[in-house]
């Protein structure tokens, strides 16, 4: 179909391709060794304003919308769960867990509580996708938003398990290591950290069999099946794979905010995530975090900037809808696309042989 | 029908004694046994009637995304939009100008054209790629409900219905039997309530007209079937996909005055009635007309009667219905094989 | 235990032959595709099957394979009742087909399609653990890629081949894990006569235990590389021989080779 067409990441070039003789830590580029240099220098520079809110913030959403660009771009399923199933892990891990609504919260230890909730969120992620696949391409994206619809009013008005409209809050980290998690420092580690396992799991995985197979899927199920694959359990598996990186993201976001309610886990809140990973670009999974880092910028300062101009803080709404509106126009592989393009237009710059300008 | 009676000798007789239990639930007073056990019957009248009206409304806003859908692949997640902007424009021509009924070929008119804007200068260029289009009315959505948010701001509107269709009516069905005097007492309703599922059929059937009995309409249900066929047959398709977009974006806006009558306007409920037209569609068939009428009033009566019986899961019935019909027939109740 | 042998196969012991159809029927609405067609193809035995377009050669296929299930009758794979079987089930048990139209994976790279193939009819199909360099299905990939002539290209994707590349590329997708059995569809269209020649020694130089059904209008290719021949007509088989006598069959030669080259 023609989701296929918009988003065909091509990572997997060469991915059988038996190693040379560099080793791989020789193969990374120095523009990788610089951004990690950057972002394990950060805590040294920036407030924890910046820290815990703007970066703690890009990595969770980023992580989230990296869900989505699995599916999405190797698997060619656009789907709006992805924040249901964070926000479902985020409600596990305050229900299960020790909240400040004592009368639900069961309060168990972190090592029930984690598993617990990536699996019920995965479990969640398995059964809802096996609905979404039943049907193909552009009506996985209706099929999903219903049913993440659902979810956000189910959770809204049940009282016994979701605690309804107000939802938890004092959703606290473990002390583990003798490390208060919440302090900004902290939690901008490990957020980075979780956000590049994410990373490199997704870069990792695309090349390995079921990544391939996903892909193969995504370009002609047909021939899959006629190569001995079955395509409905490959997908229903991406569903169940992608759910990991959205639930270490949701539970990310419950201890960020201290409190989740079903406001966190909204149909604008679903798209917001669609909007994230199409703006940085669904070809490759670094897009999930560009696109994440270019939100939170614009949502953290547009206010003041607006209010400078003597507009509504709300009217931020408008400038994401026009930027995602503008992106998709013009540039539907997102700003990773652009930046692709604007590389390859440098290279045909430069003279191939002695690597001068021409 | 009599194919299906003789194939299923078991199911026609199930349906059968379900249609003669609905009828007398609806007809007959009800024994003190029964009311004892769920509740008054003018509460159960109240609800089914009310979700009738609802599935009524949500016809007219779903009717118009099937079509579109149906026809040119185009999934338009700014329909909810549309409907929103037509209640607040009605209200606004109804308030000022003191005349409801203008308000509708008012906002036909400029939603309309506002489909018209989208259809001829923004999807048709991207015809094919459908993600594409999708995500286009997305980011619409998004800035529609934000302009909207501008002008008429958080609070909530009700157009006032015109002082004829204010008031009760009574109906032909025994609400319950006053003890004392033995007289039969009737059950009262909001007439304009009557009045929208009049328009609705009314509506439908001109629809169904239209797609059945005109040349326009084989059109449109050659290209539902078959676009390629469609395609080749030389048809102007660029005009008919226009007109097939101006007719559901003006639908919607119109469904906008009737939902800011007989309920209310506020942000929100732009999204509101997108779910409600993607559930229908999806329970009743991408691209069916018919599909829409029978998923509307699934929905509609399945929403009320969840509301008043079992307020904590009300949505939830609407999912379930929702995902045994993607798991036992995903192409819908009406809808075509793919 | 005794569930197993209740439990057997009816088809199993009744025949030794490869591939046998028993009256497929397919149905598209009203129209029927293909009617009452019976074959049995002997394992190893390589056979073609001729007849004008639209005789059904194609949905013949595609029956057999499951891509589009038969409306009626039975389909017996090495004996085994695969009738109802989706299509990745039949081709797990040695089943291959290729595609008139290149059916390939454009935006992976050569040897990516090639190692699919390979993997899914292997284990571990949902691993996601990358294949190390000396993982035996990336090697049995690199050997079919060489077997097909497309070494030098295999680090490139898929839609940047030519199409005589794609061809060859689509019979390698055919050829992997153990084949027992590969329906070719029109292997030889559009290709170019020495790209022809080099199809026919693919072909001929199939191991001899892999047996073959092969779809193709180019008379020269067909009768040189099968030992049968099934004509087709208006989705019923018109006629069975061996590809002398149907060559000499002046019916044959008036509804097929006549009108066809005249």
């Amino acid at each position: 179909m023609s989701l296929a067409d918009q988003a065909p990441p091509r990572a997997s070039r060469g991915a059988t391709k038996t190693a040379g003789p560099t080793s791989w830590i020789e193969r990374i580029p120095a523009a990788w060794w610089a951004a990690a240099l950057v972002l394990l220098a950060m805590p040294l520079v920036a407030n924890n304003f910046w820290l815990f809110q703007v970066m703690g913030w890009t990595f969770i959403l980023g992580m989230i919308a990296v869900s989505l660009t699995f599916l999405a771009g190797y698997g060619g399923m656009v789907s709006l769960l992805q924040m249901s199933i964070a926000g479902l892990a985020g409600y596990m891990v305050a229900i299960l867990g020790p909240s400040g609504t004592t009368s639900i919260s069961l309060g168990l230890s972190w090592w029930i509580v984690l598993p617990a909730a990536f699996l019920i969120a995965a479990i969640f992620a398995t059964l809802s996708g096996a609905l979404a696949v039943r049907t193909e391409g552009i009506y996985t994206i209706m099929i999903t938003l219903a049913i993440a619809a659902a979810f956000f009013y189910f959770t809204r008005q049940n009282y016994t398990i979701f605690n309804g409209y107000s939802g938890f809050n004092l959703v606290l980290p473990p002390r583990l290591f003798g490390v208060d998690w919440r302090d900004p420092v902290a939690f901008y580690y490990l957020c980075l950290g979780c956000a590049a396992l994410c990373y490199g799991a997704v870069v990792y995985v695309s090349r390995s069999p079921f990544g391939l197979a996903l892909q193969g899927v995504r370009d002609n199920p047909r021939r899959m099946a006629a190569l001995g694959f079955n395509v409905t359990a490959h997908r229903v598996a991406a569903h169940a794979f992608a759910s990991i990186f959205a639930s270490m993201g949701g539970i990310l976001l419950v201890w960020q905010n201290a409190q989740i309610a079903p406001g966190t886990i909204g149909i604008s809140s679903a798209i917001d995530v669609l909007v994230v990973a199409v703006v940085g670009g669904m070809r490759r999974p670094l897009g999930a975090f560009v696109g994440a880092f270019i939100y939170v910028i614009l949502q953290t300062f547009s206010p003041d900037v607006l209010g400078a101009f003597g507009f509504s803080a709300e009217r931020f709404k408008l400038i994401i809808g026009i930027g995602f509106l503008a992106v998709v126009l013009f540039s539907p592989d997102g700003v990773m696309g652009l930046w692709d393009r604007w590389r390859a237009r440098a290279a045909r710059r430069v003279d191939p042989l002695t690597g001068q300008p021409r | 029908m009599e194919k299906f009676a003789k194939n299923h000798p078991l199911w026609t007789l199930v349906i059968a004694l379900l249609v003669a239990g609905f009828l007398w639930l609806v007809f007959a007073p009800w024994p003190p046994e029964l009311e004892a056990a769920v509740g008054r019957k003018r509460i159960f009248l109240n609800a089914l009637l009310g979700g009738i009206t609802l599935g009524a409304l949500y016809f007219l806003v779903a009717s118009g995304f099937t079509l579109i859908f149906g026809l040119m692949r185009t999934v338009n997640l700014a329909h909810g939009s549309l409907f929103l902007l037509g209640g607040y424009i009605g209200y606004e021509v109804a308030t000022q100008s003191g005349s409801w009924l203008l308000a509708f070929p008012v906002v036909f008119v400029v939603v309309g054209f506002l489909g018209l804007v989208m259809q001829r200068f923004i999807f048709s260029h991207m015809e094919g790629e459908e993600l594409r289009q999708t995500l286009v009315s997305i980011g619409l959505s998004i800035v529609l409900a934000d302009l909207m948010l501008w002008f008429w701001g958080g609070q909530s509107y009700t157009t006032l219905a015109p002082a004829l269709l204010r008031g009760p009516v009574e109906l032909p069905i025994i609400s319950s039997i006053n003890p004392t005097s033995g007289e039969a007492i009737y059950i009262r309703y909001p007439s304009v309530r009557i009045w929208i599922l009049v328009a609705a059929i009314v509506i439908g059937l001109a629809m169904w007209l239209v797609l059945n009995r005109t040349s326009l309409g084989m059109v449109i249900r050659a290209g539902v079937d078959d676009r390629e066929m469609l395609a080749a047959s030389g048809v102007r398709i660029k005009l008919v996909f226009l007109a097939v977009f101006v007719f559901g974006a003006g639908l919607a806006g119109m469904a906008g005055i009737i939902g800011g009558t007989f309920q209310s306007l506020s942000p929100g409920e732009d999204t509101r009635f997108l779910l409600a037209s993607l559930v229908v569609v999806i329970v009743g068939g991408m691209g069916s007309i018919a599909g829409a009428a029978i998923g509307a009033i699934i929905i509609g009566v399945t929403e009320q009667m969840g509301l008043v019986y079992a307020p904590t899961y009300s949505v939830v019935f609407t999912f379930l219905i929702m995902a045994a019909v993607l798991a036992f027939r995903p192409q819908g109740l009406l809808g075509a094989g793919r | 235990m005794s569930l197993s042998t209740v439990n057997e196969r009816p088809g199993q012991m009744n025949s030794g032959n490869a591939l046998e159809l028993r009256g497929i029927t397919k149905m598209f609405g009203a129209l029927a595709a293909i009617a009452d067609v019976t074959i049995s193809v002997r394992p190893g035995e390589r056979r073609a099957v001729l007849g004008s377009n639209g005789a059904g050669k194609t949905t013949l296929f595609n029956c057999i394979t499951g891509d589009f299930p038969a409306t009626s009758g039975i389909i017996r794979f090495f004996g085994e009742d695969v009738t109802a079987f989706p299509p990745y089930e039949r081709i797990r048990r040695g089943l291959r087909r290729t595609y008139q139209i290149s059916s390939l994976f454009a935006g992976l790279t050569v040897i990516d399609n090639v190692y699919l193939a390979c993997r899914g009819v292997s284990r571990n199909r949902y691993s996601l653990l990358r294949p190390r360099s000396d993982d035996a299905l990336v090697h049995a990939a690199e050997m079919l890629v060489e077997a097909v002539h497309l070494t030098a290209v295999k680090d490139r994707l898929v839609g940047e081949l030519a199409y005589g590349q794609q061809r060859q590329l689509e019979i390698a997708l055919a050829m992997s894990g153990a084949p027992r059995f590969i329906l070719f569809d029109e292997p030889a269209a559009g290709l170019s006569p020495t790209e022809r020649r080099d199809l026919v020694t693919i072909l001929t130089s199939l191991p001899a235990h892999i047996g073959y059904i092969v779809i193709e209008h180019d008379m020269d290719v067909a009768l040189r590389v099968v030992e049968s021949v099934t004509m087709m007509h208006n989705g019923r088989v018109f006629k069975e021989g061996k590809p002398s006598e149907i060559e000499d069959d002046p019916e044959v030669q008036e509804l097929y080779l006549g009108g066809g080259h005249g």
